[in-house]
């Protein structure tokens, strides 16, 4: 048998119009009545005293009066509601007849719940309360901003100080739970709650809508194959390096664009922040601590960006990695910085693929092979060389591969008066600057520019090291 | 405290008269700094007495700037 | 009004910022000895240099202008830059 809750206020006409009406249905529905100003409305009949707006919120009620229709077999569902007064609704829900001095429709009023600020103040009380986080107080007279700097929260830049309220509104951008574990953060392996990463996001100054992002940024960070115990500790230069690829990209507004590794976009601003706080505040990675970085890198304090996926002839990162192009994904990669590629004068695939090469095989150092990764992020004006000579990007990268190809004479310890470099076994072989798989494109970038960048990785990859792991994103 | 968040350590020396005071600024600043609490009064106290509570808390001051090797 | 936040970290350590741990030892280092201005705070701190002196540590003596105002910025720069620990004295 289905039950029902009539939610009411006593300064609403239309609820007052339909205050006779309770008490038959009170008598011939299984009905709850709430009264959101006064419990003694409707008069001669059982009400509940809802003035806290509790249940009001709980159930997110726009409108006075509200009709909530619950199926009693499958755990009081709600099935259907209906808002105002509309007869013919009514008696669909119910099933009951109406009498005809009811007119057959009239508006509702705005519940209590929609009052000028009441949404904020309610979601704090009885959205956050039951939320397990340690609270910290501040005092009047002491600056929030300072006080985030004190704990040792901050990157260097100022945080947003993570208020009840604007971890409550985060939480709100996932479906998940806030106690969700999502998994330990190195190197002191404390569980990450979805609530601890909203409070970081919080921080990197991130909206609601970036949560799925930043979640599968830090689950892609946990996976055992990114390493990232080792990517911090290391004195090399690397830190994650975030690219997202899917709907959510563009939904969300980040920028794949002119400037897409660099400022003035919040949503590749603040992810790839917020995933740097979590690892540090989180995991308790800090610079001269467990970071020991002999120079680090400025993407450390964040560095994430979006593919260009429009006016592509080439298939998406995502999609070669096998995910559906309107699946949303995020990519993490152990970065160093950003080397720049010139090339303004080539007009063949192959000329241009040589200048890429060039850059690549400086990688590290010109003699170090099959140690670091690399993302090749190809910019609009130089994808056009390989369009309009039908180059699939495959192509591209097979033929980087075999320029590529270099003389272990060149390469040994001591070959060109540098100490650094491979044994002397290697001498007479030819050897790949990179591991097989290491060599990885995405097309970014303005539309004006014949520049491509290099961004070459950690020092250790493949199974020694961090491979590139791609996250799916969950809402 | 802000000479402590410059990267200096160290610590700050006052009478017992300011055992509450200091107490309730640690739980406003959120901050407890290192402390060595002396004998009141001070302000009438002569060179020699002086000198003698400096003395007897030498220990302690120092506590406040390196690390107990007891 | 009191604001409160929620803590972002892993609460694996106390609430509230942790003062800086001490070094292991004195030797090679400058200890600054601040005189807040209250009066007889110099002939106490005249004893502590004097100590600390016979331990053989190098010391540095600075004043606040008056005790009535927090430090200048100006004299807590030149205390940072050229010390590497500091005692505060005498508050009463």
């Amino acid at each position: 048998m289905s039950q029902y809750v009539l939610v009411l206020k006593e300064d609403c006409e239309t609820c007052k119009l339909l205050a006779p009406v309770t008490k038959r249905l009170i008598n011939e529905l299984d009905l709850t009545i709430y009264s959101q100003d006064n419990p003694e409305f409707p008069s001669d009949v059982p009400v509940i005293d809802d003035t806290e707006l509790e249940y009001s919120f709980k159930h997110r009620l726009e409108t006075v009066p509200t009709l909530l229709k619950f199926d009693d077999e499958r755990e009081l569902i709600e099935v259907a509601r209906t808002e105002g007064w509309d007869r013919q609704e009514w008696q669909r829900l119910t099933g009951l007849n109406f009498p005809d001095d009811l007119p057959a429709f009239r508006p509702g009023c705005g519940s209590k719940t929609m009052d000028p600020g009441m949404l904020d103040k309610l979601a704090v009380k009885y959205g956050s309360a039951d939320l397990e986080v340690r609270r910290l107080s501040i005092e009047d007279g002491e600056d929030e901003i300072e006080a985030c700097y004190d704990r040792g929260w901050s990157d260097g830049l100022p945080l947003v100080p993570p208020t009840e309220l604007r971890v409550v509104k985060m939480l709100q951008g996932t479906r998940r739970s806030p106690d969700e574990i999502i998994g330990s953060v190195p190197p002191d392996y404390a569980p990450c709650s979805v609530l601890k990463v909203a409070v970081n996001a919080v921080m990197a100054g991130c909206k609601p809508e970036y949560m799925p992002v930043v979640l599968a940024a830090v689950e892609a960070a946990l996976l055992d194959e990114f390493c990232m115990h080792g990517l911090l500790a290391t004195t090399y230069f690397s830190g994650p390096m975030v690219v997202v690829n899917g709907p959510i990209s563009r939904a969300i507004g980040m920028n794949s664009k002119g400037n897409a590794l660099g400022q003035g976009n919040r949503a590749n601003a603040t992810i790839g922040r917020a995933l740097q706080l979590v690892i540090r505040n989180v995991g308790g990675g800090k610079p001269q601590g467990v970071d020991r970085a002999a120079l680090g890198n400025p993407g450390k304090y964040t560095f994430c960006f979006a593919e260009d996926e429009t006016n592509s002839c080439w298939d998406s990162y995502s999609v070669d990695k096998g995910f559906d192009s309107e699946e949303s994904t995020v990519t993490l990669f152990a970065a160093d910085g950003v080397q720049g590629i010139v090339d303004q004068k080539s007009r063949t695939p192959e000329s241009l693929c040589r200048s890429f090469a060039a850059g690549l095989r400086v990688a590290s150092h010109p003699k170090m092979v099959m140690a670091a990764d690399a993302f090749l992020v190809i910019t609009p004006e130089h994808e056009r060389v390989f369009k309009d000579a039908a180059w699939s990007k495959e192509q591209v990268k097979t033929e980087l591969e075999s320029l590529l190809q270099i003389d272990g004479a060149e390469l040994i310890s001591g070959a060109g008066g540098i100490a650094e470099g491979i044994p002397d076994k290697f001498a007479d072989k030819v050897v790949p600057k990179f591991r097989e798989g290491g060599l990885n494109i995405v097309r970014a970038g303005g539309g004006a520019g014949m520049f491509s960048a290099i961004i070459a990785g950690w020092g250790a990859s493949g199974s020694m090291g961090s491979v590139p792991v791609t996250v799916k994103v969950r809402h | 405290m802000d000479l402590d968040r410059r990267g200096i350590p160290g610590g700050f020396i006052a009478s017992t008269e300011f055992v509450e005071a200091a107490a309730s600024q640690a739980r406003s600043l959120g901050f407890d700094p290192s402390k060595v609490f002396v004998g009141h009064p001070i302000q009438d106290r002569s060179n020699a007495e002086m000198e003698k509570l400096a003395e007897d808390a030498f220990e302690e001051v120092l506590a406040l700037v390196v690390e107990n090797n007891a | 009004m009191t604001t409160v936040l929620m803590d972002p970290t892993a609460e694996l350590s106390p609430d509230g910022r942790m003062p800086l741990p001490k070094p292991k030892s004195l030797d090679g280092l400058t200890v600054g000895l601040l005189n807040i201005s209250k009066p007889r705070g110099d002939v106490f701190l005249d004893r502590i240099d004097d100590l600390l002196g016979q331990k053989g540590v190098q010391t540095k003596r600075y004043s606040k202008p008056t005790f009535t105002r927090i430090a200048p910025t100006e004299l807590k720069q030149q205390i940072a830059t050229e010390c590497d620990v500091v005692i505060e004295a005498l508050a009463d």
